[in-house]
């Protein structure tokens, strides 16, 4: 398993997505699924940096891993900011989606382009770590 | 990567490039330039967005703060944006608020 560590800036996003794009172009996924992936986890990361050490003051990295094999490539973030669970948040439904801009709250897709982006996305508390995995089929 | 923004409003249109990537460290670049064009009351808004590598939700809100800031009867362009930009425009049904265009002006 492959793995970096970042320090939870939002300057880091960049980097986070220079590295995700190395490896799964290096994993064979076409522009496309790189462009979702990195998304994806630019999504989250930016939550965690914001309002899991952001809001809780206090400093730290995530560590980024990844794994792969014939079917998937697998990255998981982890972090040390207070437990954090994206998937039991509301998401947009159809109808938010379709509201004129003028009508919409500023915010609120962030989770909603994560979920959609990947395969799969699942979320584990372990060891007093946040561990937020995204899931990428070869063949999608 | 980060982001060069520029603008200018010409004629009651504003024009607003982005090249680099969008994503939280840079977006408020991108709303300082919605900021600065709003003063002068534009009646079109058009990003040009060919060299836009990346845009995460926080380059979203901005659009859709733009929208807002300028009022639901000033259209927002957005010229030539790449394929991981569509499909997040879809995805969200921004595109459904904003004309998404190969070229501006706008031909035909």
């Amino acid at each position: 398993m492959e793995s970096k560590t970042f320090p939870a800036t939002v300057e880091s996003l960049t980097h986070i997505r220079e590295y995700l794009t190395e490896l799964s172009a290096a994993a064979g996924l076409d522009k496309k699924q790189i462009y979702n992936l990195c998304l994806a986890v630019d999504e989250v990361v930016t939550n965690i940096f914001l309002y899991g050490y952001g809001e809780s003051g206090q400093k730290g990295v995530v560590d980024v891993y990844a794994e792969m094999d014939e079917n998937q490539i697998k990255i998981t973030v982890e972090d040390d900011s207070p437990p954090y669970d994206p998937t039991q948040q509301k998401l947009p439904d159809e109808e938010d989606l379709k509201k004129p801009l003028e009508d919409r709250p500023i915010g609120g897709l962030g989770l909603f382009l994560t979920i959609s982006n990947v395969d799969e996305f699942k979320y584990e508390y372990v060891n007093r770590r946040n561990r937020n995995i995204f899931i990428v089929k070869r063949s999608s | 990567m980060g982001l060069q923004v520029k603008s200018e409003v010409t004629q009651g249109i504003a024009k607003i490039t982005l090249i680099g990537e969008v994503d939280t460290s840079t977006a408020g670049m991108f709303k300082d330039e919605v900021d600065k064009v709003a003063l002068q009351s534009p009646k079109e808004i058009v990003f040009f967005m060919k060299d836009l590598n990346f845009m995460s939700s926080a380059g979203l809100r901005v659009i859709v703060f733009a929208k807002q800031k300028l009022g639901a009867e000033v259209p927002i362009y957005i010229v030539n944006p790449q394929e991981g930009i569509v499909d997040t425009l879809q995805k969200t049904g921004l595109h459904h608020s904003v004309f998404i265009v190969d070229a501006y002006p706008v031909k035909g």
